[in-house]
């Protein structure tokens, strides 16, 4: 354990060492991972299909705030939409815009997520983001998580009707309009799943917030019980196709995320290397403060030796 | 000469002004009704036109029976309904907007008030760093 935590601390150094670079590199990658994502599972504008498209636009998000990346994530999915046609543009626009004007009006900061669980579905691994907001946020975060959770259903209904939402008769739009809202809101599946994380999300939340030992890891292993047990008893309820599988393996690996998520954020103050300049009569102040790197002890034990003589 | 502890304080209090601080040295600087207020006001603007991109959404989805019923229907009452429906959401989401907005004072008052508890000992400090001279 204790080289673990060595490595962990290097780790630390290092990230606060070189803090002002990593950053950036890593909004860069998310970027990158976000837009490549979209494009791979929509392509339909081949404008935006153009990797070195992508390349510019990451990069410029590598030095903007993470929520001009997700408005600009949302604008990529919308311009693929357009592409293919109108109504799914519309949809998805008015499903952006009730997200922006009436959730992340009150959480900025929670954006994050919506841009992870799309990605996380793909990689079958959505019960680690899940983990996650429920380990570092607040019940709140549910709505986050829903908003993910519609946001990868949404892409995905459209993805796998693309072809019949074309061949619909072109003259009514209200009816591919019609016909992609319906099949939207009466996804069952999504209702389960939605319902499904946010059990989790509470649940996690609650066990990790009690004064026990170990509470991390129990609620780690009883969110990810949670998760894969209530998605199978939706299956059961409404006779989607959840794959058990596939289900049990992206939970262990998610299980698994989250313990290494846990390693690191567990007692670890969030305060990183600050810089400060301030003056005061007499000087100029230019400080760098780093913040304790704190190993946790051996516990010592005591033990007692009765001697019988 | 450098005072080893107020320098503690002081990157203490940068660090803070610089990151948390912000944010709430701007809220600290409203009254609380007048923060709320203000919150409230904008919640009621959003959830309006939120309310209106959802209205529209329906009426586009029922497009043609809505205009092949347009002549039959009770314009005034249908009119109440709307108006009705927009009130109740728009109450519960000032609400909302209401509880989330005075917990964020209440914390954000709290911890200004550690804040000029520190200042307070950093003017202690020069003082005392005055007398010894």
């Amino acid at each position: 354990m204790s080289g673990l935590l060595e490595i962990r601390e290097n780790i630390r150094n290092f990230y606060s060492k070189y803090e002002v670079y990593l950053i950036p590199l890593f909004k860069l990658l998310l970027a990158l991972t976000t837009f490549l994502f979209i494009n791979a599972s929509l392509g339909y504008n081949s404008k935006i299909n153009n990797p070195m498209i992508v390349l510019v636009v990451a990069l410029m998000c590598s030095f903007l705030p993470l929520n001009i990346m997700v408005l600009l994530g949302a604008i990529f999915i919308i311009l693929h939409l357009y592409a293919l046609t109108m109504e799914c543009a519309i949809v998805a626009s008015v499903l952006f815009l009730l997200m922006f004007l009436m959730y992340f009006r009150f959480s900025p900061k929670d954006t994050l997520i919506v841009v992870l669980l799309p990605i996380a579905f793909v990689l079958k691994i959505p019960y680690a983001v899940v983990l996650a907001a429920g380990l570092i946020g607040t019940p709140v975060s549910i709505i986050s998580v829903g908003c993910g959770v519609i946001v990868y259903y949404f892409v995905s209904f459209v993805r796998s009707n693309a072809a019949l939402i074309t061949t619909l008769d072109s003259d009514s739009a209200v009816a591919k309009l019609r016909y992609v809202i319906d099949g939207m809101l009466g996804n069952e599946e999504m209702l389960v799943t939605i319902a499904a994380f946010a059990v989790t999300v509470i649940i996690v939340y609650l066990i990790r917030r009690l004064s026990v030992d170990y509470a991390w890891t129990i609620s780690i292993i009883v969110g990810t019980v949670t998760c894969v047990v209530a998605l199978l008893l939706g299956d059961l309820a409404f006779d989607i196709n959840v794959s058990i599988v596939t289900a049990i393996i992206g939970a262990v690996v998610s299980f698994a995320i989250a313990k290494v998520l846990e390693f690191f954020a567990f007692n670890v103050d969030y305060t990183r290397t600050e810089y400060v300049q301030f003056e005061d009569d007499e000087y100029y102040y230019y400080v760098k403060a780093i913040p304790k790197n704190s190993v946790t002890k051996a516990k010592k034990t005591v033990k007692k030796i009765t001697s019988v003589i | 000469m450098l005072n080893e502890e107020r320098i503690k304080l002081m990157t203490k209090m940068a660090a803070y002004e610089e990151n948390e601080g912000k944010k709430n040295m701007i809220i600290g600087s409203y009254f609380r009704g007048d923060y709320i207020e203000l919150q409230i006001l904008k919640s009621v603007a959003s959830g309006t036109f939120a309310f209106l991109v959802i209205f529209a959404m329906y009426i586009y989805y029922d497009f043609e029976t809505f205009m092949q019923n347009i002549y039959k229907m009770d314009l005034v009452q249908f009119g109440k309904d709307v108006l009705l429906y927009y009130f109740i959401f728009v109450v519960i989401y000032a609400l909302i907007s209401y509880i989330v907005y005075s917990y964020r004072y209440s914390k954000a008052k709290k911890s200004l008030k550690r804040y000029f508890y520190n200042l307070k000992q950093l003017a202690a400090l020069y003082e005392l760093e005055n007398k010894k001279l």
